[in-house]
């Protein structure tokens, strides 16, 4: 039996790891091609056409691109996707750090309950988009016996119209939104949180730094990296919202929260224009691939 | 004693926040679980009745003797389970490649598929609903579990290739040179030592099934293929506020499963994911 050859004490496992590597990539490769790469080129296609859900495309022309991104309902659209990521982000962000922080902090302390805490944020992850919807329509609901509000009139509080107020509801929105999402934040801050090095803080002590200097100087530093990947998942995460609005509000009151995802699915499968769908899915890509490319400049170029 | 003292009041901050935040994440759970178990007359007494006075389990019995219920929860396990399998079938082949092999491609291979997470599957349904429907898939499991397979392969490749880095190479070579071949030294040293995390890998991937909704609201038709994410909507759009406790009931039922899974697993879980997330 002839042995193994193997290349330098470079090498990956049994040699040679040159091996061929497509016999392996193929499965995974050609099923995300089949369907995702081909259906964006698809989705590309067919925003130039006259195509509806029931009729394929006649005529291709940059006339019908325009036409889908000039409706006049599409700004308001926009405006409120913005205003819902913007608050989304920054919320999930922030809440996603100070639960990693206190975890740390609890950990290093050896205080009990950490894992509890944990326990409770992943499990409000793991509920489906939907249910999510539909369960803060029912906090939130603004019959008598809703929960909040009913809560809010125990203590002499009056009712907030916490889903038919348009600018209320957007609020909504985002709690729910925070709900589900904060855990994902949490585990990308509390790894990177981990990784660093606990001698920078004893160094730091001994200098005679305070927490807030620490925070300042040594942790967020070096959580640069995990708040840039963070960021750039988390923003493309709640741009792709669906569910969670749809079971809230439905994109309610009026189209107060109708987010671009929703009005996507409505031109498509209630309005049955399937090009206009499509440009706007192709605008919705165009988005998280800019909002994915900005945020990495703004937040890698200093790094 | 300053510094103790300083720890100490550091604690209690520590304990208030946490407090703070396990009520806002507990208090949906909480409600539900009281609404699920109310009776309609003590549904309109709001948050004065958090636990109710005469609880009952008729809103679960009622939900669970629906056989068009039970289906839906069948459907809802079957769509991710198959979704996940398949899902992981094509990515421990990839996983395996990116961590053992070199190859010039891989950094491209490696960022087109964690890109390709980045596409809302809204955005691809579009024309797949337009190519399913001519080919007359529209309304099948298979369509809907290739598309959930699609949907899953990125993230598994990712935390197998996490999995794959942390095993040590060793053991690879010793059988290497026993004159295993690739794929007998896959399937008898590296899969089972990489268990773990294929177990969490496919654990998330069912979990991110069993919680999708537009793909089979879209593509799924005909009532009786429903997952329980597609019934419970169309059943809160039939329901008044006279039976908000049978909703209740029937989101728990489809909340229990996910979260009961999750979190006996979750010491696995994030143990994979946070291998992951530090390695990317």
């Amino acid at each position: 039996m002839k042995p193994p050859t193997y290349r330098g004490a470079r090498h990956r496992g049994p040699a040679p790891a040159g091996a061929p590597a497509v016999p392996w990539l193929i499965p995974a490769v050609a099923l995300l091609t089949l369907l995702y790469a081909v259906p964006i080129l698809d989705v590309a296609r067919l925003s130039f056409s006259d195509a509806t859900l029931v009729r394929p495309p006649r005529e291709f022309s940059f006339g019908n691109l325009a036409q889908t991104l000039g409706d006049r309902a599409l700004p308001g659209i926009l405006w409120t996707t913005m205003l819902f990521t913007l608050a989304s982000v920054v919320a999930l962000q922030l809440t996603g750090l100070a639960i990693a922080l206190l975890m740390v902090r609890g950990e290093r302390r050896g205080l009990p309950g950490m894992s509890i805490l944990r326990m409770i944020v992943l499990a409000a992850w793991v509920v489906p988009g939907i249910a999510n919807g539909l369960i803060w329509q029912l906090l939130f609901s603004e019959a008598p016996y809703g929960a909040v509000n009913s809560a809010l009139r125990m203590i002499g509080l009056g009712p907030v119209a916490w889903l038919s107020d348009p600018g209320m509801a957007l609020v909504s929105a985002v709690i729910a939104n925070l709900w589900q999402g904060t855990a994902f934040s949490m585990i990308v801050f509390y790894a990177a949180l981990r990784a660093i090095d606990p001698v920078l803080y004893q160094a730091a002590a001994v200098d005679g730094a305070n927490p807030w200097q620490m925070t300042r100087r040594i942790t967020l530093p070096l959580l640069r990296g995990a708040i840039l990947v963070n960021s750039v998942l988390v923003t493309v995460q709640t741009l792709n919202t669906f569910d969670a609005i749809l079971a809230l509000t439905g994109g309610g009151p009026g189209r107060a929260t109708e987010v671009l995802t929703l009005f996507i699915f409505n031109t498509v499968f209630y309005n049955l224009d399937l090009a206009g769908g499509a440009g706007l899915a192709l605008l919705l890509f165009g988005l998280g691939l800019g909002a994915a490319l900005m945020l990495w400049r703004l937040l890698g170029a200093r790094t | 004693m300053r510094r103790w003292r300083r720890g100490w009041a550091g604690d209690a901050g520590t304990y208030a926040a946490l407090v703070l935040i396990a009520a806002f994440f507990l208090i949906p759970f909480v409600w539900l679980f009281s609404l699920a178990i109310r009776t309609p007359a003590e549904v309109y007494l709001g948050a004065a009745r958090l636990i109710p006075e005469s609880p009952t389990l008729d809103n679960f019995a009622s939900i669970l003797s629906d056989p068009a219920f039970l289906v839906y929860l069948w459907n809802g396990v079957k769509l991710s389970v198959l979704g996940g399998g398949l899902a992981l079938l094509l990515a421990v082949p990839a996983g395996y490649a990116c961590s053992r092999l070199d190859f010039r491609a891989k950094p491209t291979v490696m960022m087109g598929i964690l890109a390709v997470q980045l596409v809302s599957p809204l955005v691809i349904l579009i024309p797949l609903y337009r190519w399913l429907d001519r080919l007359g898939l529209i309304d099948t499991d298979p369509a809907v579990i290739a598309i959930y397979a699609a949907l899953g392969t990125p993230l598994s490749v990712w935390l197998l290739k996490a999995t794959f880095d942390a095993i040590p190479i060793d053991l690879e070579d010793a059988a290497a040179i026993d004159g295993a071949s690739r794929l007998q030294i896959l399937a008898r040293i590296t899969l089972p030592l990489a268990a773990p995390g294929l177990a969490s890998a496919f654990i998330l991937v069912m979990v991110m099934n069993w919680s999708q909704f537009l793909v089979p609201f879209v593509l799924l038709e005909r009532d009786g293929n429903w997952p329980i994410s597609v019934a419970i909507f169309n059943f809160a759009g039939s329901t008044s506020a006279s039976t908000t406790q049978l909703l209740a009931a029937a989101c728990l039922v489809a909340v229990v499963p996910a979260v009961v899974i999750f979190v006996a697993l979750q010491r696995v879980i994030v143990r994979t994911l946070v291998a992951g997330a530090v390695k990317g």
